[in-house]
Protein backbone atom coordinates (compact mmCIF):
# COMPACT_ATOMS: atom_id res chain seq x y z
CA UNK A 1 0.00 0.00 0.00
CA UNK A 2 1.03 3.45 -1.01
CA UNK A 3 2.03 5.51 1.93
CA UNK A 4 2.71 9.62 2.37
CA UNK A 5 4.63 10.89 4.96
CA UNK A 6 4.25 14.52 5.66
CA UNK A 7 7.64 16.33 6.70
CA UNK A 8 8.83 19.55 7.70
CA UNK A 9 12.50 19.84 7.06
CA UNK A 10 14.09 16.75 8.28
CA UNK A 11 11.20 16.12 10.93
CA UNK A 12 8.51 13.84 10.30
CA UNK A 13 5.26 15.59 11.59
CA UNK A 14 2.96 12.60 10.37
CA UNK A 15 2.13 8.89 8.42
CA UNK A 16 -0.95 8.30 6.29
CA UNK A 17 -1.62 5.66 3.81
CA UNK A 18 -3.10 5.89 1.27
CA UNK A 19 -6.56 3.88 0.95
CA UNK A 20 -9.78 3.98 -1.53
CA UNK A 21 -9.96 7.91 0.56
CA UNK A 22 -8.42 10.66 -1.19
CA UNK A 23 -5.59 11.98 1.42
CA UNK A 24 -6.65 15.47 1.48
CA UNK A 25 -3.75 18.26 1.99
CA UNK A 26 -4.29 21.67 3.56
CA UNK A 27 -4.36 24.34 6.30
CA UNK A 28 -7.52 23.65 7.37
CA UNK A 29 -7.83 21.25 10.44
CA UNK A 30 -10.15 18.68 8.56
CA UNK A 31 -7.39 17.87 6.21
CA UNK A 32 -6.52 14.22 6.84
CA UNK A 33 -3.18 15.98 6.55
CA UNK A 34 -2.73 19.35 8.40
CA UNK A 35 -0.63 21.59 7.57
CA UNK A 36 -0.31 24.43 9.77
CA UNK A 37 1.68 27.08 7.44
CA UNK A 38 0.36 30.62 6.11
CA UNK A 39 1.91 29.40 2.66
CA UNK A 40 -0.45 26.59 2.32
CA UNK A 41 -3.82 26.96 1.32
CA UNK A 42 -6.99 25.61 3.08
CA UNK A 43 -7.47 22.70 1.09
CA UNK A 44 -4.48 22.96 -1.18
CA UNK A 45 -4.22 19.40 -2.17
CA UNK A 46 -5.07 15.79 -2.44
CA UNK A 47 -3.78 12.43 -3.29
CA UNK A 48 -5.86 9.71 -4.12
CA UNK A 49 -5.36 6.05 -5.91
CA UNK A 50 -6.71 6.44 -9.20
CA UNK A 51 -7.23 2.30 -10.58
CA UNK A 52 -4.43 1.91 -9.18
CA UNK A 53 -2.56 4.64 -9.89
CA UNK A 54 -1.31 7.36 -7.19
CA UNK A 55 -2.55 10.87 -8.55
CA UNK A 56 -1.58 14.33 -7.05
CA UNK A 57 -3.61 17.02 -8.08
CA UNK A 58 -3.50 20.68 -7.13
CA UNK A 59 -6.92 22.28 -5.53
CA UNK A 60 -6.66 25.61 -6.87
CA UNK A 61 -3.94 26.19 -4.50
CA UNK A 62 -2.87 30.08 -4.03
CA UNK A 63 1.12 28.88 -3.79
CA UNK A 64 0.96 25.78 -6.02
CA UNK A 65 2.33 22.14 -5.46
CA UNK A 66 5.01 20.70 -6.33
CA UNK A 67 6.27 17.31 -7.62
CA UNK A 68 9.98 16.97 -7.76
CA UNK A 69 10.26 20.65 -7.26
CA UNK A 70 7.83 20.54 -10.68
CA UNK A 71 4.63 23.03 -10.43
CA UNK A 72 2.24 20.25 -11.52
CA UNK A 73 -2.03 20.89 -11.25
CA UNK A 74 -2.01 16.74 -12.02
CA UNK A 75 0.19 14.20 -11.78
CA UNK A 76 1.20 10.44 -11.28
CA UNK A 77 3.35 10.01 -8.55
CA UNK A 78 6.06 7.05 -8.07
CA UNK A 79 7.05 5.62 -4.99
CA UNK A 80 10.46 8.27 -3.96
CA UNK A 81 8.33 11.16 -5.51
CA UNK A 82 8.37 13.87 -3.25
CA UNK A 83 5.27 16.58 -3.07
CA UNK A 84 6.32 20.03 -1.68
CA UNK A 85 3.27 22.24 -0.48
CA UNK A 86 4.75 25.61 1.29
CA UNK A 87 7.79 24.82 2.54
CA UNK A 88 6.09 21.00 3.72
CA UNK A 89 7.02 17.79 1.73
CA UNK A 90 5.05 14.85 1.32
CA UNK A 91 7.59 11.38 0.51
CA UNK A 92 5.85 9.10 -1.44
CA UNK A 93 6.47 5.29 -0.42
CA UNK A 94 5.43 2.22 -1.83
CA UNK A 95 2.65 1.42 -4.74
CA UNK A 96 -0.88 2.58 -4.43
CA UNK A 97 -2.83 -1.28 -4.74
CA UNK A 98 -5.03 -2.07 -7.27
CA UNK A 99 -8.93 -1.29 -6.57
CA UNK A 100 -10.95 -4.00 -7.62
CA UNK A 101 -14.38 -1.68 -7.67
CA UNK A 102 -14.70 0.57 -11.28
CA UNK A 103 -15.56 3.31 -9.08
CA UNK A 104 -13.20 6.29 -9.62
CA UNK A 105 -11.93 8.00 -6.75
CA UNK A 106 -10.78 11.09 -8.59
CA UNK A 107 -14.18 12.33 -9.41
CA UNK A 108 -14.91 14.46 -5.74
CA UNK A 109 -17.16 12.98 -3.73
CA UNK A 110 -20.28 14.53 -2.98
CA UNK A 111 -21.30 15.63 0.64
CA UNK A 112 -23.42 12.28 0.89
CA UNK A 113 -24.03 11.53 4.57
CA UNK A 114 -22.73 8.77 5.69
CA UNK A 115 -23.93 6.51 7.81
CA UNK A 116 -21.85 7.43 10.92
CA UNK A 117 -22.77 10.88 10.89
CA UNK A 118 -25.60 11.92 12.80
CA UNK A 119 -28.53 12.79 11.25
CA UNK A 120 -32.03 14.18 12.78
CA UNK A 121 -35.11 13.23 10.93
CA UNK A 122 -38.04 16.05 10.42
CA UNK A 123 -41.17 15.08 11.81
CA UNK A 124 -42.45 14.19 8.03
CA UNK A 125 -40.01 12.11 7.36
CA UNK A 126 -40.22 10.64 11.04
CA UNK A 127 -43.60 9.57 10.70
CA UNK A 128 -44.00 8.29 7.18
CA UNK A 129 -40.43 6.12 8.53
CA UNK A 130 -42.47 4.59 11.25
CA UNK A 131 -45.49 4.05 9.63
CA UNK A 132 -43.27 2.54 6.91
CA UNK A 133 -42.11 0.54 9.89
CA UNK A 134 -45.04 -0.21 11.71
CA UNK A 135 -46.84 -1.35 8.16
CA UNK A 136 -44.26 -3.69 7.67
CA UNK A 137 -44.68 -6.38 10.25
CA UNK A 138 -44.67 -4.24 13.70
CA UNK A 139 -46.37 -6.32 16.45
CA UNK A 140 -48.87 -4.25 17.26
CA UNK A 141 -50.08 -2.56 14.36
CA UNK A 142 -51.70 -6.14 13.23
CA UNK A 143 -54.78 -5.78 15.42
CA UNK A 144 -55.76 -2.10 14.13
CA UNK A 145 -54.99 -2.13 10.37
CA UNK A 146 -57.13 0.47 9.37
CA UNK A 147 -55.44 3.35 7.37
CA UNK A 148 -55.68 6.22 10.11
CA UNK A 149 -53.54 4.30 12.52
CA UNK A 150 -51.00 3.16 10.01
CA UNK A 151 -50.65 6.72 8.48
CA UNK A 152 -50.29 8.45 11.72
CA UNK A 153 -48.03 5.69 13.07
CA UNK A 154 -49.64 5.96 16.27
CA UNK A 155 -49.13 3.65 19.05
CA UNK A 156 -52.16 1.07 19.31
CA UNK A 157 -54.06 1.86 21.77
CA UNK A 158 -54.95 -0.35 24.62
CA UNK A 159 -58.29 -1.67 25.13
CA UNK A 160 -59.27 -0.09 28.27
CA UNK A 161 -57.75 1.94 30.42
CA UNK A 162 -56.62 0.51 33.14
CA UNK A 163 -54.66 2.16 36.04
CA UNK A 164 -51.88 0.38 38.45
CA UNK A 165 -52.30 1.04 42.04
CA UNK A 166 -49.88 0.07 44.85
CA UNK A 167 -51.83 -1.60 47.76
CA UNK A 168 -50.31 -1.38 51.27
CA UNK A 169 -51.01 -4.76 53.02
CA UNK A 170 -48.21 -4.15 56.34
CA UNK A 171 -46.12 -1.24 57.73
CA UNK A 172 -46.16 2.44 58.08
CA UNK A 173 -47.11 4.50 55.02
CA UNK A 174 -49.43 7.80 55.12
CA UNK A 175 -52.28 6.18 52.96
CA UNK A 176 -53.61 2.65 51.82
CA UNK A 177 -54.09 3.06 48.73
CA UNK A 178 -51.54 4.89 45.80
CA UNK A 179 -52.34 4.88 42.38
CA UNK A 180 -49.24 5.21 39.94
CA UNK A 181 -49.93 8.51 37.99
CA UNK A 182 -46.64 9.98 37.64
CA UNK A 183 -44.06 9.01 35.26
CA UNK A 184 -41.58 8.50 38.54
CA UNK A 185 -43.26 7.34 41.95
CA UNK A 186 -40.75 7.49 44.63
CA UNK A 187 -41.15 5.37 47.69
CA UNK A 188 -40.04 6.98 51.38
CA UNK A 189 -39.52 9.39 53.91
CA UNK A 190 -38.08 12.14 51.19
CA UNK A 191 -40.26 14.92 50.09
CA UNK A 192 -40.47 13.95 46.76
CA UNK A 193 -41.82 10.75 47.86
CA UNK A 194 -45.41 9.97 46.60
CA UNK A 195 -45.74 6.83 49.06
CA UNK A 196 -44.81 8.27 52.01
CA UNK A 197 -43.33 5.74 54.70
CA UNK A 198 -44.04 6.84 58.66
CA UNK A 199 -41.59 4.36 60.12
CA UNK A 200 -38.84 6.38 62.49
CA UNK A 201 -36.13 4.40 60.54
CA UNK A 202 -37.72 4.92 57.16
CA UNK A 203 -35.12 5.14 54.84
CA UNK A 204 -35.56 9.00 52.80
CA UNK A 205 -35.83 6.71 49.26
CA UNK A 206 -36.69 3.09 49.74
CA UNK A 207 -37.53 2.34 45.79
CA UNK A 208 -38.56 4.55 42.98
CA UNK A 209 -40.81 2.81 40.23
CA UNK A 210 -40.65 4.47 37.29
CA UNK A 211 -43.25 4.33 33.87
CA UNK A 212 -41.31 3.21 30.98
CA UNK A 213 -43.24 2.96 27.63
CA UNK A 214 -43.74 -1.34 27.99
CA UNK A 215 -44.72 -1.06 31.84
CA UNK A 216 -43.92 -0.08 35.31
CA UNK A 217 -39.80 -0.96 36.48
CA UNK A 218 -38.98 -0.72 40.27
CA UNK A 219 -35.54 0.68 40.80
CA UNK A 220 -33.39 0.45 44.18
CA UNK A 221 -33.12 3.07 46.58
CA UNK A 222 -31.07 3.16 50.21
CA UNK A 223 -32.01 -0.26 50.09
CA UNK A 224 -32.25 -2.87 47.82
CA UNK A 225 -36.32 -3.52 47.62
CA UNK A 226 -37.47 -7.38 47.01
CA UNK A 227 -40.16 -8.70 44.48
CA UNK A 228 -42.01 -11.65 45.46
CA UNK A 229 -39.24 -12.43 48.07
CA UNK A 230 -36.08 -11.73 45.73
CA UNK A 231 -33.70 -8.87 46.11
CA UNK A 232 -33.99 -7.25 42.56
CA UNK A 233 -30.13 -7.06 40.76
CA UNK A 234 -31.36 -4.65 38.08
CA UNK A 235 -34.55 -2.67 37.53
CA UNK A 236 -37.54 -5.21 36.99
CA UNK A 237 -40.66 -4.67 35.40
CA UNK A 238 -43.53 -5.10 37.63
CA UNK A 239 -46.72 -7.82 37.03
CA UNK A 240 -50.27 -7.99 38.05
CA UNK A 241 -50.41 -9.14 41.87
CA UNK A 242 -46.29 -8.77 42.32
CA UNK A 243 -45.48 -8.15 45.97
CA UNK A 244 -42.92 -5.20 46.92
CA UNK A 245 -41.31 -5.60 50.27
CA UNK A 246 -39.15 -2.65 51.45
CA UNK A 247 -38.04 -3.62 54.99
CA UNK A 248 -41.22 -3.89 57.40
CA UNK A 249 -43.22 -2.59 54.47
CA UNK A 250 -44.66 -4.57 51.90
CA UNK A 251 -47.03 -3.56 48.93
CA UNK A 252 -48.85 -5.19 46.21
CA UNK A 253 -48.73 -3.73 42.63
CA UNK A 254 -51.79 -4.49 41.11
CA UNK A 255 -54.23 -3.03 37.83
CA UNK A 256 -57.69 -1.36 38.32
CA UNK A 257 -59.58 -0.33 35.51
CA UNK B 1 -22.95 18.33 49.16
CA UNK B 2 -19.87 17.11 48.84
CA UNK B 3 -19.17 15.34 45.33
CA UNK B 4 -16.41 14.14 43.66
CA UNK B 5 -16.60 15.04 39.74
CA UNK B 6 -14.64 14.70 36.84
CA UNK B 7 -15.45 16.37 33.25
CA UNK B 8 -13.59 15.07 29.90
CA UNK B 9 -13.91 14.98 25.93
CA UNK B 10 -11.83 13.12 24.02
CA UNK B 11 -11.74 13.06 19.98
CA UNK B 12 -11.62 9.53 19.48
CA UNK B 13 -9.33 7.52 16.86
CA UNK B 14 -11.30 8.23 13.95
CA UNK B 15 -12.82 11.97 14.14
CA UNK B 16 -10.79 14.60 12.98
CA UNK B 17 -12.44 17.40 15.00
CA UNK B 18 -14.50 17.27 17.90
CA UNK B 19 -17.70 18.34 18.03
CA UNK B 20 -18.89 17.51 21.53
CA UNK B 21 -19.02 20.10 24.37
CA UNK B 22 -19.76 20.17 27.93
CA UNK B 23 -19.90 22.29 31.01
CA UNK B 24 -19.60 21.55 34.89
CA UNK B 25 -20.49 23.81 37.66
CA UNK B 26 -19.93 22.32 40.51
CA UNK B 27 -20.99 25.30 42.83
CA UNK B 28 -24.53 25.09 41.23
CA UNK B 29 -24.52 21.78 40.82
CA UNK B 30 -25.05 22.02 36.77
CA UNK B 31 -23.37 19.39 34.45
CA UNK B 32 -24.25 19.86 30.60
CA UNK B 33 -22.96 17.68 27.91
CA UNK B 34 -23.82 18.32 24.19
CA UNK B 35 -23.23 16.39 20.98
CA UNK B 36 -23.32 18.67 17.64
CA UNK B 37 -23.93 17.42 13.99
CA UNK B 38 -23.42 18.88 10.92
CA UNK B 39 -20.68 19.15 8.67
CA UNK B 40 -17.19 21.16 8.40
CA UNK B 41 -16.78 22.88 11.83
CA UNK B 42 -20.71 23.35 12.22
CA UNK B 43 -21.34 20.34 15.05
CA UNK B 44 -19.36 22.33 17.72
CA UNK B 45 -20.83 25.59 16.64
CA UNK B 46 -24.32 24.04 17.54
CA UNK B 47 -22.96 22.14 20.88
CA UNK B 48 -21.23 24.89 22.26
CA UNK B 49 -24.04 27.03 21.50
CA UNK B 50 -26.60 24.67 23.48
CA UNK B 51 -24.02 24.24 26.37
CA UNK B 52 -23.96 28.23 26.65
CA UNK B 53 -27.36 28.96 26.30
CA UNK B 54 -27.97 26.54 29.27
CA UNK B 55 -24.88 27.49 31.63
CA UNK B 56 -26.24 31.11 31.14
CA UNK B 57 -30.39 30.75 31.25
CA UNK B 58 -29.42 28.78 34.66
CA UNK B 59 -27.00 30.96 36.24
CA UNK B 60 -28.79 34.45 35.87
CA UNK B 61 -32.03 32.44 37.33
CA UNK B 62 -30.26 32.20 40.59
CA UNK B 63 -28.91 35.84 40.53
CA UNK B 64 -33.25 36.53 39.45
CA UNK B 65 -35.48 34.31 40.27
CA UNK B 66 -38.10 36.36 38.28
CA UNK B 67 -36.34 35.86 35.24
CA UNK B 68 -39.35 34.72 32.83
CA UNK B 69 -39.65 30.63 31.64
CA UNK B 70 -38.86 29.99 28.11
CA UNK B 71 -41.67 28.01 27.22
CA UNK B 72 -44.24 26.74 29.31
CA UNK B 73 -43.85 25.48 32.61
CA UNK B 74 -44.99 21.75 33.14
CA UNK B 75 -47.56 21.94 36.02
CA UNK B 76 -46.38 18.50 38.32
CA UNK B 77 -42.78 19.16 37.81
CA UNK B 78 -40.46 21.42 40.59
CA UNK B 79 -39.29 25.19 39.68
CA UNK B 80 -35.64 24.13 38.81
CA UNK B 81 -36.45 21.37 36.29
CA UNK B 82 -38.64 23.58 34.80
CA UNK B 83 -36.11 26.22 34.18
CA UNK B 84 -34.01 23.68 33.32
CA UNK B 85 -36.55 21.96 30.14
CA UNK B 86 -36.72 26.20 29.46
CA UNK B 87 -32.93 26.37 29.12
CA UNK B 88 -32.88 23.86 26.82
CA UNK B 89 -35.60 25.06 24.77
CA UNK B 90 -33.55 28.50 24.82
CA UNK B 91 -30.62 26.34 23.44
CA UNK B 92 -32.83 25.09 20.82
CA UNK B 93 -34.06 28.88 19.74
CA UNK B 94 -30.03 30.04 20.15
CA UNK B 95 -28.82 27.04 17.16
CA UNK B 96 -32.06 27.42 14.86
CA UNK B 97 -31.39 30.68 14.93
CA UNK B 98 -27.78 30.64 14.44
CA UNK B 99 -28.75 28.36 11.19
CA UNK B 100 -31.11 30.35 10.03
CA UNK B 101 -28.81 32.86 9.96
CA UNK B 102 -25.81 31.73 8.41
CA UNK B 103 -26.60 29.71 5.51
CA UNK B 104 -23.29 27.36 5.72
CA UNK B 105 -24.88 26.23 9.48
CA UNK B 106 -27.75 24.87 8.07
CA UNK B 107 -28.85 21.62 9.40
CA UNK B 108 -26.37 21.95 12.16
CA UNK B 109 -27.86 20.69 15.55
CA UNK B 110 -27.14 19.03 18.65
CA UNK B 111 -28.14 16.33 21.65
CA UNK B 112 -27.79 17.63 24.93
CA UNK B 113 -28.09 16.11 28.59
CA UNK B 114 -28.16 18.27 31.97
CA UNK B 115 -28.27 17.82 35.33
CA UNK B 116 -28.81 20.03 38.27
CA UNK B 117 -28.68 18.68 41.85
CA UNK B 118 -28.47 19.45 45.24
CA UNK B 119 -28.24 16.83 48.21
CA UNK B 120 -31.49 15.30 47.77
CA UNK B 121 -32.61 15.92 44.17
CA UNK B 122 -31.30 15.92 40.76
CA UNK B 123 -33.35 17.63 37.65
CA UNK B 124 -33.04 16.40 34.36
CA UNK B 125 -33.30 17.13 30.96
CA UNK B 126 -32.58 15.89 27.67
CA UNK B 127 -32.99 15.98 23.54
CA UNK B 128 -31.61 13.47 21.50
CA UNK B 129 -28.92 10.40 22.04
CA UNK B 130 -26.79 11.35 24.82
CA UNK B 131 -27.68 9.52 27.76
CA UNK B 132 -27.42 9.62 32.18
CA UNK B 133 -27.19 6.85 33.50
CA UNK B 134 -26.81 6.40 37.56
CA UNK B 135 -25.25 3.57 39.37
CA UNK B 136 -27.01 3.09 42.67
CA UNK B 137 -26.12 0.04 45.14
CA UNK B 138 -24.26 -1.25 42.36
CA UNK B 139 -26.34 -1.17 39.90
CA UNK B 140 -26.52 0.49 36.38
CA UNK B 141 -29.39 2.33 35.20
CA UNK B 142 -29.99 4.62 32.42
CA UNK B 143 -32.32 7.15 33.01
CA UNK B 144 -32.52 9.02 29.91
CA UNK B 145 -34.36 7.35 26.99
CA UNK B 146 -32.73 8.12 23.78
CA UNK B 147 -34.56 10.23 21.13
CA UNK B 148 -33.15 7.90 17.98
CA UNK B 149 -35.10 6.29 15.42
CA UNK B 150 -33.90 2.58 16.79
CA UNK B 151 -34.62 3.18 20.44
CA UNK B 152 -38.04 4.01 19.60
CA UNK B 153 -38.54 1.09 17.20
CA UNK B 154 -37.96 -1.17 20.72
CA UNK B 155 -39.85 1.12 22.42
CA UNK B 156 -42.86 0.13 20.16
CA UNK B 157 -42.22 -3.67 19.77
CA UNK B 158 -40.86 -3.75 16.10
CA UNK B 159 -36.90 -3.93 17.12
CA UNK B 160 -35.34 -6.64 19.32
CA UNK B 161 -32.85 -4.62 21.83
CA UNK B 162 -30.13 -6.90 19.99
CA UNK B 163 -31.15 -5.66 16.39
CA UNK B 164 -30.79 -2.49 17.47
CA UNK B 165 -27.80 -2.60 18.72
CA UNK B 166 -26.35 -3.73 15.56
CA UNK B 167 -28.38 -1.86 13.03
CA UNK B 168 -26.84 0.79 10.80
CA UNK B 169 -29.82 3.01 11.44
CA UNK B 170 -28.38 3.60 15.15
CA UNK B 171 -27.27 7.28 13.98
CA UNK B 172 -31.04 8.42 13.29
CA UNK B 173 -32.01 11.02 15.75
CA UNK B 174 -35.80 11.54 15.99
CA UNK B 175 -35.08 14.52 17.96
CA UNK B 176 -32.36 17.13 18.51
CA UNK B 177 -31.78 21.09 18.79
CA UNK B 178 -31.49 23.30 16.17
CA UNK B 179 -33.60 21.37 13.55
CA UNK B 180 -36.94 22.98 13.90
CA UNK B 181 -37.91 26.72 15.99
CA UNK B 182 -39.48 24.60 18.78
CA UNK B 183 -38.28 20.89 20.15
CA UNK B 184 -39.98 18.73 23.30
CA UNK B 185 -37.83 18.38 25.97
CA UNK B 186 -38.29 15.41 28.34
CA UNK B 187 -37.59 16.71 31.71
CA UNK B 188 -37.55 14.92 35.15
CA UNK B 189 -37.00 15.13 38.77
CA UNK B 190 -35.29 12.12 40.82
CA UNK B 191 -34.39 11.42 44.12
CA UNK B 192 -30.37 11.51 44.98
CA UNK B 193 -28.96 9.36 47.34
CA UNK B 194 -25.63 9.50 49.07
CA UNK B 195 -23.43 6.75 47.04
CA UNK B 196 -25.01 8.09 43.66
CA UNK B 197 -22.66 7.95 40.63
CA UNK B 198 -23.99 10.14 38.10
CA UNK B 199 -22.74 9.43 34.45
CA UNK B 200 -23.54 11.80 31.48
CA UNK B 201 -21.88 10.78 28.44
CA UNK B 202 -21.88 10.93 24.28
CA UNK B 203 -22.84 8.19 22.39
CA UNK B 204 -18.86 8.01 21.68
CA UNK B 205 -18.94 6.31 25.34
CA UNK B 206 -22.07 3.90 25.25
CA UNK B 207 -21.66 2.83 21.34
CA UNK B 208 -18.05 1.48 21.84
CA UNK B 209 -18.65 0.23 25.66
CA UNK B 210 -21.61 -2.05 26.86
CA UNK B 211 -23.80 -0.95 29.72
CA UNK B 212 -22.18 -3.85 31.84
CA UNK B 213 -18.72 -2.41 31.18
CA UNK B 214 -19.46 0.94 32.04
CA UNK B 215 -21.30 -0.56 35.23
CA UNK B 216 -17.93 -2.61 36.11
CA UNK B 217 -15.54 0.75 35.62
CA UNK B 218 -17.98 2.52 38.25
CA UNK B 219 -17.99 0.03 40.86
CA UNK B 220 -14.44 -0.75 40.89
CA UNK B 221 -13.07 2.65 40.56
CA UNK B 222 -12.42 4.70 43.12
CA UNK B 223 -12.88 8.32 42.12
CA UNK B 224 -14.64 10.23 39.85
CA UNK B 225 -11.34 11.09 37.57
CA UNK B 226 -10.20 7.33 37.71
CA UNK B 227 -14.16 6.21 36.29
CA UNK B 228 -13.52 8.83 33.90
CA UNK B 229 -9.74 7.55 32.70
CA UNK B 230 -10.72 4.01 32.28
CA UNK B 231 -14.28 5.18 30.25
CA UNK B 232 -12.46 7.00 27.82
CA UNK B 233 -9.62 4.68 27.03
CA UNK B 234 -12.13 1.68 27.20
CA UNK B 235 -14.03 3.57 24.09
CA UNK B 236 -11.03 4.12 22.54
CA UNK B 237 -9.69 0.54 22.84
CA UNK B 238 -12.52 -0.83 21.40
CA UNK B 239 -12.86 1.66 18.23
CA UNK B 240 -12.99 5.28 19.56
CA UNK B 241 -15.03 5.70 16.58
CA UNK B 242 -16.28 8.87 17.96
CA UNK B 243 -15.72 11.68 19.94
CA UNK B 244 -16.08 10.35 23.41
CA UNK B 245 -17.49 12.79 26.76
CA UNK B 246 -18.17 11.88 29.88
CA UNK B 247 -18.87 13.99 32.59
CA UNK B 248 -19.22 11.30 36.22
CA UNK B 249 -21.01 13.21 39.30
CA UNK B 250 -20.03 10.88 42.58
CA UNK B 251 -22.25 12.28 45.46
CA UNK B 252 -20.65 11.78 49.06
CA UNK B 253 -21.13 8.52 50.28
CA UNK B 254 -22.83 9.53 53.46
CA UNK B 255 -19.45 11.09 55.04
CA UNK B 256 -21.95 14.44 55.71
CA UNK B 257 -24.27 13.20 57.70
CA UNK B 258 -24.31 14.93 61.52
CA UNK B 259 -21.76 13.01 62.36
CA UNK B 260 -19.28 13.64 60.22
CA UNK B 261 -20.16 17.28 60.25
CA UNK B 262 -19.70 17.01 64.14
CA UNK B 263 -16.36 15.50 63.55
CA UNK B 264 -15.22 17.81 61.04
CA UNK B 265 -16.30 20.84 63.77
CA UNK B 266 -14.18 19.31 66.50
CA UNK B 267 -11.29 18.80 64.33
CA UNK B 268 -11.57 22.45 63.41
CA UNK B 269 -12.14 21.68 59.36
Amino acid sequence: MAKLILKYEAAVIKEVDVGAQPISIGRAPDNDLHVDNLAVSSHHARIFNDGGKLVVEDMNSLNGTFVNSQRITRATLKPGDVVSVGKHSIEVRGEAEPIPTSATPAAPKPAAPKLQETMVLDTKKRRELLAQAMAAGGTGAAATPTAEATATAAPPAPPRVRIPWLVVLEGKTDQREYPLSNRLTVIGKSSMATVRLTGWFAPKVAAQISKRDDGFYIGTGDKVPKVNGQAITQPTKLNEGDVIELGKVRLSFVFRD
Amino acid sequence: MRVDMEARTDLGRVRKNNEDNFAAVPEMGLYVLSDGMGGEAHGEVASGLAIEAIRDHCGEWSRNPELPLFGDAVANLPERANRLASAVRLANRAIYESAQKHPSQKGMGATVVAIWLDDEQMSVAHVGDSRLYRMRQGQLEQITQDHSLVAEQVRRGILTQQQADSSQMQSVLIRALGIDPEVEVDAEEHPVLPGDSLVLCSDGLNRMVSDPDIGSVLNTSLSAKEAVDRLIALANENGGEDNVTVIVVRVGGGSDGWLARLWRWLCGE
